[in-house]
């Protein structure tokens, strides 16, 4: 389609200050380069990462068992022991079994980024390796392919979904950045790039919106709604807006004309955005076929305060939980609405952050196995009741309950002589594997570990062909996402610093 | 600048990294993990990096990772002067940057001019980055998360701002009608001084009456009156980021680079310094009568603000982020209970009874409630509430405060580790390299042969490896250990009453001690301390780390702190009313 802008906008936008906003793009080509080849319809990326471990600490993997009946340690280990189709459902792959959906998705095994095991030092690490420090050191490798120098939990090369967005846009957006923790939980420090899962480049990380209410406004108030009288105010604010920001933006020149260069940068940035929500504004969205938009969430859950407890017995459902659960729902909800509309083609949405310290209370409540602690250490080993597998793995499954929440939807909303899923590639990352520790490069049966990691991918894009396990032994995460990348558009045969595909997920 | 560090560095552990690890690498326990995050152990975040990563020091370890905005040498900032080489006297202007209004001043604004008190950017801006400070401009950048966030906040504020009971404040006059051109430009005048910190020109308030023609169409589906267009005014000013960023202009200086700010400039550095807010009306009629351009007025402008609860608010907050308990891992009735005791004691040395600042530190009393004096161990304050003396308990100040003793540490647990690190970058700004990367201090130390916590650190005091940079932490640790997160005296470790504490501490360099209050005694002594709250507040005041060139400024406030007997309020005044409150120097450009 054509975007429809205000001719001042258009000029400004091509004349002005050259910067790389990737939505600029969007008024120089029409989107829709990466049709279904088959079908003609709009083809859809997105990761769900979860900030967490596969497997507790000191605890092997045991295959012998089925999943949720706790007389031993076994069956809870999410990889199972069969490789192919009807393999043993084990306790997190439960959230995907219940809604019927493992034989929409690939389960990815074995997997592993590389690192020096003889040297900490930052030149000896690997390409596409990682630092050998876990937490700060693993997250860039895993995200965008290319090796982490410290621990500083960044991205030095753009992430997948930047790069499939980079080809493949919806109407509106070029992406949806989505987060469901909103704060950080402990007090003395903050987030510090654990809360970051999309990068533009090197170093350059796009915050996540965490707010369902603000999402839900920016990608459905471009929606003119039904009755005269709602009409009427629909264009009223949509005009009042629009001007409103037009104060602002006419006066870009003059006041960059008078601050001295660093301020100048950070204020170019600055009216860059404001530019680039002006064109989202303007870019009204096509009503296609099953696109409705959902009803106006309200006021977003309250955000918690810091985790609470001298002791663990006061870890309860007071602190250091903002209802993620509810908010990891909106966001599926607008996710998935955003992708049937095609106002975006791409999105993330991380339902934790990196080493993450939200109270896992509340949510392993919900499943029937309280756990007095926060994810993290929920990742390490569970609490002092509940300890080894189990609890790793009932953290993991509510990560999992989103992903299927998400590839449900999509899976029974019809598109074409299929269903949205069948035109999608949707990736299912965790933080971490099951193998050598990272940091001392010999405790075995460690969740900082880059081993034995897995990716899921979900949906029929590109001729994907889910339902099986494939253990992929050694292989780089990152060839799988270029597989589901290319999936959806992607012309590349990298990613960062891998190259590669994985060619099984196709069948 | 600072041709060697003006403190002890401690020693890089980099330079034995394959080593032998210090942590048990396998646990059953939550231990100390704390570590890991309380103080980005894993390179990230803050306190314990105070000055690691700042450009140009040749002491920084090119490992010590910031967070994915970078922090001091990363993605740009005040990091031009910190390589300037070569030693001068202190510089009378400092270096600042556009400064991004945090998520508090945003609330505070919101509350001082609309009366709103509902903290509506805690609700829709994305947490500040703190390093330890909030508002470090060098961590902030502008996102589409941000743009729709502050849209969302402007459209929430303006509508609450505009509400029939609430619009007296924004409007200042009677409008006729819809069509009321003199009113509409009157109250676009007062809202424009008040948001942009300055009068606006004319052709800057015309601009806003365009905005009008919403109050006055003919458009009978749309209610809509003359505030319509009053509240979309506010919508566009508080999107504006000439109200989102304080930026500074001023008149050029002989010395290239440098410049002499204008009165609404200084009217808005003393009030986001001492408020945490925008200037009030009278500080902006201060600006327009020509009142804070001379030392001596600014002082005494400085005085009054000094008296407003605002002040004691921003010191508050100052405190909690320096000393990492901006927000207490506790119940919801103890958190109170520590912030009223905290508070307290801020506002006596500070405020109530301004003597020595460093007080704080060596109070023998403290202010409590019956649920803290039974916490602690004291006697119950007659009338529920009030002052009790610590007697000979061992305590003395905020260190024995169980808002201080929660911070850097996780859940279930202190970590001596971190408590050193604590003291060393928080209350002596020296520098603590981070750990090794094959160190996992991500997980607590273990012991094969015992669950006692000083046998589980033995490999920090006995691997050479470990010890030169744990020898200079965990002893002071190990000297608080009586007192658990909750500020409670025990004995033995939690859980392991065959695990006794002897509580028996050092603080490198000056000597052995037991307790928060031989500790705060030998801190006062050192004479580190109070040049480190300086360097800390400076920071705080700057927006961004201290630099290594800057050292002398330090120096020099710190000699003025000293020769008013450490008065705090003196220390402040003496600083806005000193002529490098008044001046700029321009950042170099990126």
């Amino acid at each position: 389609m054509t975007l429809r802008l205000p001719r001042r906008t258009v000029l400004r936008a091509l004349g002005g200050v050259g910067v790389s906003l990737p939505i600029l793009e969007c008024m120089l080509d029409s989107h829709g380069e990466a049709l279904a080849q088959s079908s003609g319809m709009p083809l859809r990326y997105a990761i769900v990462f979860a900030g967490q471990a596969l497997g507790g600490d000191g605890w092997e993997e045991d295959h012998s068992q089925v999943a949720g009946v706790r007389t031993t340690e076994a069956g809870h280990f999410i990889v199972p022991p069969e490789t192919g189709a009807n393999y043993t459902v084990t306790t997190p792959l439960t959230a995907l079994d219940e809604l019927g959906l493992l034989g929409d998705v690939s389960l990815v095994s074995g997997l592993s980024i590389p690192f020096n095991a003889s040297s900490v030092e930052p030149g000896d690490v690997p390409a596409g390796g990682a630092f050998r420090d876990f937490h700060g050191g693993g997250a860039g490798p895993l995200l965008c392919g290319t090796r982490s120098l410290a621990a500083d939990f960044t991205c030095r090369s753009a992430t997948s979904d930047q790069l499939v967005a980079a080809k493949n846009k919806g109407s509106v957006l070029d992406s949806l950045v989505l987060r469901a923790q909103p704060v950080w939980y402990l007090s003395g420090s903050s987030f510090s790039g654990r809360q970051y899962i999309s990068y533009r480049g090197d170093r350059d990380p796009i915050e996540a919106q965490t707010s369902p209410r603000i999402v839900y406004h920016s990608l459905f108030d471009g929606f003119t709604p039904s009755g005269d009288g709602a009409a009427a105010q629909h264009d009223f604010e949509l005009r009042a807006r629009k001007s409103v920001l037009s104060l602002i933006t006419d006066k870009r020149e003059k006041l960059l004309a008078k601050v001295g260069a660093a301020d100048k940068q950070r204020l170019q940035r600055h009216f860059d955005e404001i530019r680039d929500l002006e064109m989202r504004i303007a870019a009204t969205p096509t009503m296609t076929n099953g696109c409705a938009p959902p009803t106006e969430p309200g006021d977003d859950p309250p955000v918690g305060g810091n985790n609470a407890g001298a002791t663990s017995d006061e870890i309860a459902t007071n602190t250091g939980y903002s209802d993620e659960h509810g908010r990891a729902r909106l966001l599926a909800d607008l996710i998935h609405m955003a992708f049937v509309c095609d106002i975006t083609r791409v999105a993330t949405l991380q339902l934790t952050v990196f080493q993450s310290h939200m109270n896992v209370y509340p949510i392993t409540e919900m499943l029937g196995l309280p756990v007095r602690a926060d994810l993290h250490e929920c990742g390490h080993n569970g609490d002092q009741e509940n300890r080894g597998q189990l609890p790793v793995s009932t953290c993991l499954k509510w990560h999992l309950s989103h992903y299927a929440y998400l590839l449900d939807k999509l899976k029974k909303t019809p598109e074409g002589a299929g269903t949205v899923l069948d035109n999608s590639a949707i990736v299912f990352m965790p933080e971490a594997g099951h193998g050598v520790q990272l940091n001392d490069g010999e405790s075995v049966n460690q969740t900082h570990s880059v081993e034995k990691m897995i990716l899921m991918v979900g949906g029929r894009a590109g001729g994907l062909a889910p339902g099986r396990h494939i253990a992929l032994t050694g292989t780089h995460p990152s060839k799988v996402l270029v597989s589901a990348m290319q999936a959806t558009g992607y012309d590349g045969d990298s990613l960062g610093e891998v190259t590669g595909t994985a060619p099984e997920l196709f069948g | 600048m600072r041709a060697l560090p003006r403190k002890v560095v401690l020693p890089a552990l980099g330079l034995v990294w394959g080593l032998a690890a210090c942590h048990g690498s396998i646990s059953s326990t939550s231990g100390e993990a704390g570590g890991s995050t309380a103080s980005g152990a894993t390179g990230g975040t803050g306190g314990a990096a105070a000055r690691g990563g700042s450009g140009g020091s040749a002491a920084t370890s090119g490992s010590s990772g910031k967070g994915g905005a970078g922090a001091r040498g990363g993605s740009g900032g005040a990091s031009g002067a910190a390589g300037q080489s070569g030693a001068g006297p202190a510089p009378t202007a400092l270096e600042t940057g556009a400064r991004r209004l945090t998520r508090s001043e945003l609330d505070n604004i919101v509350r001082d001019l609309f009366g709103d008190a509902t903290s509506p950017a805690q609700k829709v801006l994305a947490e500040d980055e703190f390093n330890p400070f909030d508002n470090d401009y060098t961590l902030q950048r502008a996102s589409r998360a941000l743009i729709d966030s502050l849209e969302a906040l402007a459209d929430d504020v303006a509508a609450r701002a505009l509400a029939p009971a609430a619009r007296s404040k924004v409007v200042p006059c009677t409008p006729s009608g819809a069509g009321d051109t003199a009113c509409f430009r009157e109250t676009v005048t007062a809202l424009g001084l008040r948001l942009f910190r300055r009068p606006l020109a004319d052709d800057e308030v015309s601009a806003y009456m365009t905005l009008q023609a919403f109050s006055t169409e003919d458009n009978p589906d749309v209610p809509h009156d003359f505030y319509t267009g009053i509240e979309l005014v506010l919508r566009s000013m508080l999107q504006d980021p000439e109200f989102l960023y304080r930026l500074e202009l001023g008149t050029p200086q002989a010395e290239a680079g440098v410049f002499k700010l204008g009165e609404y400039e200084l009217a808005t550095r003393l009030s986001f310094l001492l408020w945490g807010s925008t200037p009030s009306d009278a500080l902006l009629e201060s600006a327009a009568g020509n009142g804070l351009s001379a030392a001596s007025a600014r002082r005494t402008v400085a005085e009054g603000m000094l008296d407003d609860d605002r002040a004691r608010d921003a010191v508050h907050r100052f405190h909690a982020m320096w000393l990492g308990y901006r927000s207490i891992p506790a119940s919801a009735e103890l958190a109170s209970a520590f912030d009223l005791e905290t508070t307290h004691l801020i506002d006596r040395v500070v405020f109530d009874e301004p003597k020595s600042y460093l007080e704080l530190f060596t109070s023998p009393e403290t202010y409590v409630n019956n649920l803290l004096a039974d916490q602690y161990g004291l006697t119950r304050p007659s009338g529920g509430e009030g002052w009790v003396s610590y007697g000979t308990t061992g305590r003395e100040g905020i260190l024995s405060h169980g808002s201080v003793l929660a911070a850097f540490s996780k859940f279930s647990d202190t970590s001596p580790t971190q408590r050193g690190i604590f003291v060393q970058t928080r209350l002596l700004c020296n520098k603590v390299d981070p750990p090794p990367a094959n160190v996992n201090v991500d997980q607590p130390p273990t012991s094969t042969t015992s669950a006692c916590k000083y046998d589980r650190y033995a490999a920090h005091r006995t691997t050479s490896s470990c010890a030169g940079c744990h020898n200079n932490l965990d002893p002071i640790g190990f000297g608080l250990e009586q007192y658990d997160i909750g500020g409670r005296l025990r004995t033995h470790d939690d859980g392991h009453p065959e695990c006794t504490i002897d509580g028996e501490g050092e603080l490198p360099g000056y000597g052995t001690f037991s307790g928060p209050g031989e500790l705060s005694e030998k801190l006062v002594g050192s004479g580190e301390l109070s040049s480190c709250f300086v360097e800390q507040w400076l920071s705080y005041a700057l927006g961004r780390h201290v630099a290594d060139n800057e050292a002398g400024v330090v120096d020099e406030l710190s000699q003025g702190f000293s020769s008013k007997s450490y008065a705090a309020k003196e220390l402040l005044l003496d600083y806005v009313a000193s002529d490098r409150f008044a001046l700029r120097r321009e950042e170099p450009a990126p």
